[in-house]
């Protein structure tokens, strides 16, 4: 009964979306409905600046009359409750407004595109960097299980305990110092070189601008999937059916990539999506530090300009994309593991 | 539990705890950070760094984007380290008509190869009271720099810098070597004085720099013109030299080592406090919802998934760009995140313990829910979660340092984070400034290791389960 779990466990995600929506609709009332004054208030001067050949009194009327207006539009003069439910209902249908100063690449204002044209930056740079980690992290891994206790596995626990604490930004400024300003073999900042390149030099060109962002994720992110690898595979391989295969005369390495790692797949899933998660959650302002125009870099532009419009519609998006990865996690272990979506409790 | 009951597991702990190297180094290294927070005071080379951190007046003296003394050993050409001399020889003259004349003499050795930027007198008077400065040389010449007169002076710091105020006569000082023509070349202006003072004199030292090693001795003479309602007091000199400190310096001046040793009881106080409040709310949270079960779990396990959907970074920075929280806020909305940490794992083990038959016998015995909870499940599971204590502390960090990086950060403190921040904005990374961007963040990184070292080390130790493997 997959698609009954598939169903449950979307719904749930979209309900739990709607709930944190709506708490942070509460929590940041009171900014949300300064901005939106404001912005009614600039609408109003420049629609009243058109008007030419009228009383001052008949302008005065006017303004106060589309002041009025818009002011009900936006049911700035209802209750509080409904206020906030009213933009809950928003946020949710992806409506935030129109930014106070933030423009995208082609002078749009509407925070959606804004945000839009920043998502896939950012998802190209993250699940490329969580998939290489992902790869170096499981080969690495097998090899730690491998010889538990050699030099190899201590070496290697010892650096992941090292980069536990490390900033990611902060590896991305050294890194930058070095290879960009000493070395002076990768650019410094963006995503693209200006001209664009055309055909397979475009590509050629994202790849050379990714490196450094990619190298800092990495530095930092595989030790700790090689880490939870080895726990894992460690404690397949004390399994009884394991040794069953060994005893048959099956090959080390097929005892490993074929019954040890497709037993491991469940739990290597759930970690590859949350180092994934994880990144989102607690590294993506390092792309500021690079000038990688996604959604963490937006996070910095949103709080120098102080845009209160595309510094709302930023979060609920990230907040977004954090809940499908979860939902996707939960989607993908109940398939890899039957137990779960029979049983319904993990 | 009793004294002797904690002292006993305290024992156990301690002799599997020292068969881990890695948890030795960590300890080691956290008792070294207590004492350098316990004994900051005597260790901070700038006293005020704490309360003065943004003040532009206290830390003037100083030269900007200074490398740190030490780099000395890998250059040629050694530059003057910034350096502050209080020991003067004071001489009092009575001279007619009851002025006093109070003299004060300063030494400076100087054996640098490169001439300090400047040198700058502070001394703090009362009254009405003429000042003159003069520079006297290894080589005999004595230079008179400058002359002042203050009035109505009630206590406050007196600042002369030779390098504005010693221009002229630095100037007038070549003059007596340098033919018309070569000094045609110069203005007044584009001549550093201290550049010329700490010359050979000789012809062409307005070109080339040569210098004039030996003890040179500024001369600081004040007039009391009405001895009883005047007084100088408390006369310094500060020699700014190219570099400074033991990290150097930064754009506005400020000596960064200070700052890094201001910033290591923020870092501390923001890893214990977040991690210690947030585990044992979740411990508590774990255990209430596994032994009451039923309707109150369901909610508890609903609240607790949708406080783990949420983004911590993201939420964070939105929230202290809105609110501008100061640093207790930011660790108590750290806590709304972290204390989801621990609840599952305790949530799991409280529910075994639940089921033990002296949870049964307490209550058939008719102890009380919290006498229950409080005296046989509580002590039970804290020390399990000491290890996750430890390994939330560097996210905590790494977190504050993220929302200061930001410019959000409390204003009212000096954490490595601001500093890091401040180096972004003074564009070090393009100058290449390393002794402002590579300090905060190894610190960081620093920290962050020892607590994995102390977590790693108490997590074997504590899930005996780990052992095996």
């Amino acid at each position: 009964m997959y698609k009954w779990f598939v169903l449950k466990r979307v719904l749930k995600g979209i309900f739990t979306y709607i709930i944190i929506i709506f708490i942070m609709s509460v929590l940041f009332n009171t900014v949300n409905e300064q901005t939106m004054r404001a912005s009614i208030e600039d609408q109003v001067r420049a629609e009243s600046m058109r008007l030419k050949n009228m009383q001052p009194s008949a302008i005065q009327r006017y303004q106060q009359q589309r002041r009025d207006e818009l002011v009900h539009l936006y049911r700035l003069d209802r209750p509080l409750l409904e206020r906030i439910l009213f933009r809950t209902w928003n946020t949710i249908t992806f409506s935030f407004g129109k930014s106070t100063i933030i423009k995208s690449s082609r002078g749009d204002r509407d925070v959606i595109i804004i945000i839009g044209e920043a998502i896939p930056r950012s998802l190209i740079l993250f699940t490329l960097a969580a998939a290489i980690e992902i790869a170096v992290g499981i080969i690495l891994g097998l090899k730690k299980a491998q010889k538990p206790g050699g030099t190899l596995d201590r070496t290697t626990s010892l650096v992941t305990m090292i980069v536990y604490g490390m900033p990611t930004f902060w590896l991305a400024m050294i890194l930058i110092m070095f290879f960009v300003y000493q070395l002076k073999i990768f650019p410094s900042a963006g995503m693209h070189s200006v001209p664009l390149p055309q055909g397979i030099m475009y590509l050629v060109d994202l790849l050379w601008h990714m490196t450094l962002p990619l190298l800092t994720l990495l530095l930092i992110g595989f030790w700790g999937v090689s880490f939870v690898v080895r726990n894992i595979v460690l404690s397949i391989l004390q399994e009884d059916y394991i040794m069953a295969a060994r005893a048959r005369g099956i090959p080390e390495k097929r005892v490993l990539f074929g019954h040890t790692l497709r037993t491991a797949a469940p739990p290597l899933i759930t970690i590859s999506v949350l180092s994934l998660l994880a990144s989102i959650s607690g590294a993506i302002i390092f792309e500021g530090i690079f000038s990688w125009p996604g959604l963490g870099n937006l996070y910095w532009i949103a709080v120098q300009q102080n845009d209160i419009p595309v510094l709302m519609g930023d979060l609920a998006v990230t907040v977004g994309l954090y809940q499908m990865g979860l939902i996707m996690l939960d989607l993908t272990y109940g398939f890899m593991d039957p137990r779960i979506k029979v049983g319904g409790k993990a | 539990m009793t004294f002797g009951d904690i002292k006993y597991r305290l024992n156990e702990f301690w002799s599997e705890f020292r068969k881990e190297k890695s948890g030795l180094i960590g300890l080691g290294i956290l008792i070294v950070a207590l004492l350098v927070v316990v004994f900051e005071p005597l260790i901070l080379p700038w006293k005020d760094a704490n309360t003065r951190w943004r003040s532009i007046d206290y830390w003037q003296d100083n030269s900007a984007n200074a490398p740190p003394a030490w780099m000395n050993a890998f250059t040629k050409l050694k530059a003057p380290v910034t350096m502050r001399i209080e020991d003067a020889k004071k001489e009092e003259t009575e001279l007619d008509g009851g002025i006093k004349l109070v003299t004060y003499t300063f030494d400076y050795h100087y054996t640098a190869d490169k001439a300090p930027l400047d040198v700058i007198l502070h001394i703090t008077g009362h009254g009405d009271i003429p000042f003159q400065v003069a520079i006297e040389r290894p080589d005999g010449a004595t230079i008179d720099l400058a002359q002042r007169f203050e009035q109505g002076l009630s206590g406050q710091d007196i600042r002369l810098s030779i390098d504005n105020d010693g221009r002229e006569a630095a100037f007038t000082f070549v003059k007596n070597y340098e033919s018309q023509e070569a000094l045609e070349q110069f203005s007044g202006k584009s001549l550093r004085t201290a550049d010329i003072l700490f010359n050979i004199a000789q012809p062409g030292m307005a070109k080339e720099f040569k210098p004039l090693k030996g003890t040179y001795k500024l001369i600081a003479k004040a007039m009391l013109l009405d001895p009883q309602n005047s007084d100088v007091e408390e006369p310094y000199i500060v020699v700014t030299g190219s570099i400074s400190g033991l990290l150097g310096t930064d754009d506005s001046k400020r000596d960064l080592f200070s700052g890094l040793v201001a910033g290591l009881k923020w870092a501390l106080l923001i890893g214990f406090l977040t991690s210690a409040i947030s585990v044992f709310i979740g411990v508590m949270y774990g255990i209430v919802s596994a032994y009451f079960g039923g309707a109150v779990d369901s909610v508890m396990q609903f609240v607790y998934q949708i406080v783990n959907s949420m983004p911590v970074l993201p939420v964070l920075i939105v929230i202290s760009a809105i609110f501008k929280p100061n640093i207790y806020m930011l660790i108590l909305v750290m806590v709304l995140f972290f204390w989801t940490g621990s609840v599952m794992t305790v949530r799991s083990m409280a529910l075994q313990i639940k089921e033990e038959t002296y949870i049964e016998a307490a209550k058939a015995l008719g102890a009380k829910k919290s006498r229950i909870i409080f005296k046989h499940m509580v002590p039970i599971l804290i020390p399990y979660s000491f290890a996750s204590m430890a390994l939330s502390v560097p996210s905590a960090i790494v977190y504050e340092s993220s929302v200061s990086l930001l410019g959000l950060g409390d204003a009212t403190i000096v954490t490595w984070g601001q500093i890091l921040h401040d180096a972004m904005q003074g564009a070090a990374i393009l100058k290449g400034i390393w002794w402002w961007i590579l300090p905060p963040g190894l610190l960081i990184a620093i920290m962050g290791m020892t607590f994995a070292f102390l977590g790693f080390s108490m997590d074997k130790i504590l899930h005996p389960k780990l052992k095996t493997r």
